[in-house]
């Protein structure tokens, strides 16, 4: 079975359409999760899991549909907190995503308990008060999708174990499709997916193509690091950070399975630095983009016009998009937006700690 | 699951039952590790208890919470398994409280003293002068390896001792195989690809003549916790730029001749990625079956040799290749990794297959 790996569904769901809810397609049983990688919330409370060790992608119905009222979440010492939750040591939690239910305003983080391949996949909520429970897998709601074997991974299969392995960069529900972005161990190639929900199929990998700068250079195969939507001139685009750092835009109607994409660079972002998450939010009825980033701190940037800018066509610094540095916040892991107001930050102190921080968006 | 006798028994502390002639314990032991109320009175007349109330599983620090897990009865004992496997060095507590019934309990899980003896197979590319444009490394390891360290245990160091800064992507999710025992070490392709921000300001994290060490710390845990046997180094030169794309036209095909069993023989003018060198090239039989076989690289992964699982038949025969093979470089059969023109631009991703004949002649 190289395409579906679904849960039996389909019928169910041409029956039941999307008047009933989407959290009612969802099978209840064990959602059997090898990893817990990136987050993303669709509607209806359901939880999007990418488990790149299993090479699969998971809905789950949370049922936390019910609105929240907490102004903040704030917690110190995390790692200790989640460790004494599943009974390890904090050296051996990895908190691998963070997601606010835009619904509850509850925090997912998605971990994985232990370092090495036998390592467990959880999702730990933090609720309004602070406090850390374990979403319980074994008995939810859930579907899963497999994500289609890359080109020569089946002839690998009888030789032995393929090495083949493909990590999942960031993943996002819009408008009845989940994008993943994947990038794989072997060849360096970019694999952007659109996944209709509810899933029928993995489809064909739209591969993407993205111009650089000087000479009129063309590059193939620039994989994603992370991305967000955002509508420009009402039409929805992804706004996707590349692994070598320029910030694109591609418009959703291009990722199409078997299109080549061409991203339109709007911002480089510095060199020695990778960019991590980025959330659209709105402020005195403009638009903007914080951004976190692994070297040069956390950026905040117009979101108006991203068409007006001129491509990039020439390596130069601060071109483009004009980014602001946030200088207040360091050591930002995760971000999220917590509410219309509001983003929740994982933050690493210098010692190492790790804490969960609600801030105003600047 | 076989239960394996009991390593510790832990007697009861609280009060005791009235009405039991043996006081109630807890007892911890098998592997994986489980916990037992045992001698309880009350239990087993008990219709459908709420356990998680009555018995509470949680590391041995105050305040902290209960370990999720399945509670059972079981030949009159209650039985607690977590649902994550107890941590070797760590210490656990358990407190039973029912009616008039009261244990406490605490035990920590002995941790193997291991001698370290993971250590780096091996590092491809194996060349010792690789292009300044290198795009990756796979590092193969004798046993699995744990993940959340690779950034700050492999460094690259130029001939004077001078540590090259970030010359790697970092990545969170690090790109380990399936059972954690190669990981892919990307450089930075930001610095690699030409008309970038990173590669007009840094540079190449390689340059053409100067000499390098590779250098894993021993420091890094396996996937027991277990530091590495011993550092790891690999020596090497950059060579110029590899900047255009693979021609198998330039290959060198040896055929076996029939009847025989000795390898097929590949030579290219430079060396290929391993790891793509295992996918990405297939003998294919006159009647377009897909011969069996091994495969074995050599020549600095120059050589690709293919071992049938039988003997070849004398015949036409093809190697079809993948056109997403790379060199170490990145760049692809009809494809270099970053391309100046952008006038043919295909619009629709294609998988080529390009076909190499050639014959296996009769004995």
């Amino acid at each position: 079975m190289k395409q579906v790996l679904l849960v039996g569904i389909g019928v169910l769901w041409a029956v039941a359409g999307w008047g009933a809810g989407l959290s009612a397609t969802l099978q209840p049983g064990k959602a059997d999760l090898k990893s817990a990688g990136p987050l993303a919330f669709g509607p209806d409370g359901i939880l999007f899991v990418g488990d790149p060790m299993g090479a699969q992608v998971f809905a789950l119905a949370t049922g936390d549909t019910k609105a929240g009222k907490a102004p903040a979440v704030n917690v110190d010492g995390l790692h200790e907190k989640i460790a004494a939750l599943l009974g390890t040591s904090a050296d051996q939690i990895l908190v691998n995503d963070l997601a606010v239910n835009p619904a509850s305003r509850r925090v997912y983080l998605s971990i994985s308990r232990g370092r090495g391949p036998d390592a467990a996949a959880a999702i730990v909520t933090v609720g309004e008060d602070g406090k850390l429970a374990e979403m319980n897998l074994a008995n939810i709601g859930h579907a899963k999708v497999a994500l289609p074997n890359a080109p020569g991974a089946d002839e690998k299969d009888r030789r032995g174990t393929p090495k083949r392995l493909e990590a999942i960069t960031d993943l996002q529900y819009l408008d009845g499709k989940l994008i993943v972005a994947g990038l794989s161990n072997e060849e360096f190639a970019s694999n952007l997916r659109s996944i209709p929900f509810p899933f029928r199929d993995a489809g064909a990998a739209a591969s993407v193509e993205i111009y650089h700068g000087s000479h009129g250079r063309f590059e193939t195969n620039a994989p994603v690091r992370t991305f967000t939507s955002y509508k420009i001139k009402n039409q929805p685009h992804l706004l996707a950070a590349y692994t070598c750092t320029p910030l694109v835009r591609i418009p959703m109607t291009d990722l199409k399975p078997g299109n080549k994409v061409k991203g339109v660079t709007i911002a480089e972002l510095g060199n020695r630095n990778r960019p991590l998450d980025m959330i659209v939010y709105q402020k005195n009825g403009a638009d903007f983009i914080l951004m976190n980033n692994s070297s040069r701190g956390v950026m905040k940037m117009p979101a108006a016009n991203l068409d007006g800018y001129a491509p990039i066509t020439a390596p130069t610094e601060k071109q483009g998009v004009p980014y602001e540095t946030m200088a207040q916040w360091k050591g930002v892991e995760q971000l999220d937006r917590y509410d219309n107001s509001h983003a929740l930050m994982l933050v690493r102190a210098e010692g190492g700690a790790l804490s969960l921080t609600t801030v105003a968006l600047p | 699951m076989a239960i394996r006798p009991f390593i510790f028994v832990l007697p009861l502390l609280g009060a005791v039952a009235g009405a039991q002639s043996k006081p109630v314990t807890i007892d911890f032991g098998g592997d994986p590790t489980e916990i037992r109320v045992v001698n309880s009175g009350i239990l087993p007349r008990l219709r459908n208890p709420n356990f998680q109330a009555i018995l509470k599983v949680s590391l041995d620090q105050d305040g902290a919470p209960a370990l999720s897990g399945d509670y059972e009865m079981k030949g009159g004992a209650l039985v607690f398994k977590p649902r994550y496997k107890l941590e070797p060095g760590l210490s656990y507590r358990a407190v039973y409280s029912l009616v008039n019934e009261h244990a406490r309990g605490a035990f920590t899980v002995p941790k193997p003293k291991v001698a370290p003896s993971t250590v780096v197979e091996r590092i491809y590319p194996t060349a010792a002068v690789l292009p300044e444009n290198q795009l990756k490394f796979y590092l193969h390891f004798s046993a699995p390896m744990s993940r959340g360290e690779a950034a700050k245990r492999i460094h690259l160091f130029q001939e004077d001792g001078t540590e090259v800064k970030l010359p790697f992507l970092e990545l969170d999710e690090e790109l380990w195989d399936r059972d954690f025992r190669r990981l892919t070490v990307l450089f930075d392709p930001g610095r690699v690809k030409r008309g970038l921000v990173p590669n007009a300001e840094v540079g190449l994290p390689i340059r053409d003549g100067q000499k390098y060490r590779l250098v894993v710390d021993a420091e890094w845990q396996d996937g027991s916790g277990i530091p590495l046997k011993q550092p790891f180094v690999k020596q090497f030169s950059g060579g110029p730029a590899v900047r255009s794309a693979i021609d198998p036209k330039e290959w060198t095909i040896t055929a076996p001749r029939g009847l025989d069993i000795a390898p097929l023989v590949i030579d290219f003018p430079r060396p290929l990625d391993a790891a793509l060198l295992q996918r990405f090239l297939d003998v294919v039989d006159g009647a377009g079956q897909l011969v069996k076989g091994r495969i074995l690289l050599d020549k600095e992964e120059r050589r690709w040799l293919f071992q049938p699982d039988r003997p070849w038949q004398p015949g036409q025969y093809s190697i079809e290749v993948v056109s997403t093979l790379e060199d170490l470089a990145g760049n692809k059969v009809g494809r270099a990794f970053d391309v100046d023109v952008f006038d043919r631009v295909d619009q629709a991703v294609t998988m080529e297959t390009v076909s190499l004949p050639f014959t296996v002649a009769a004995p």
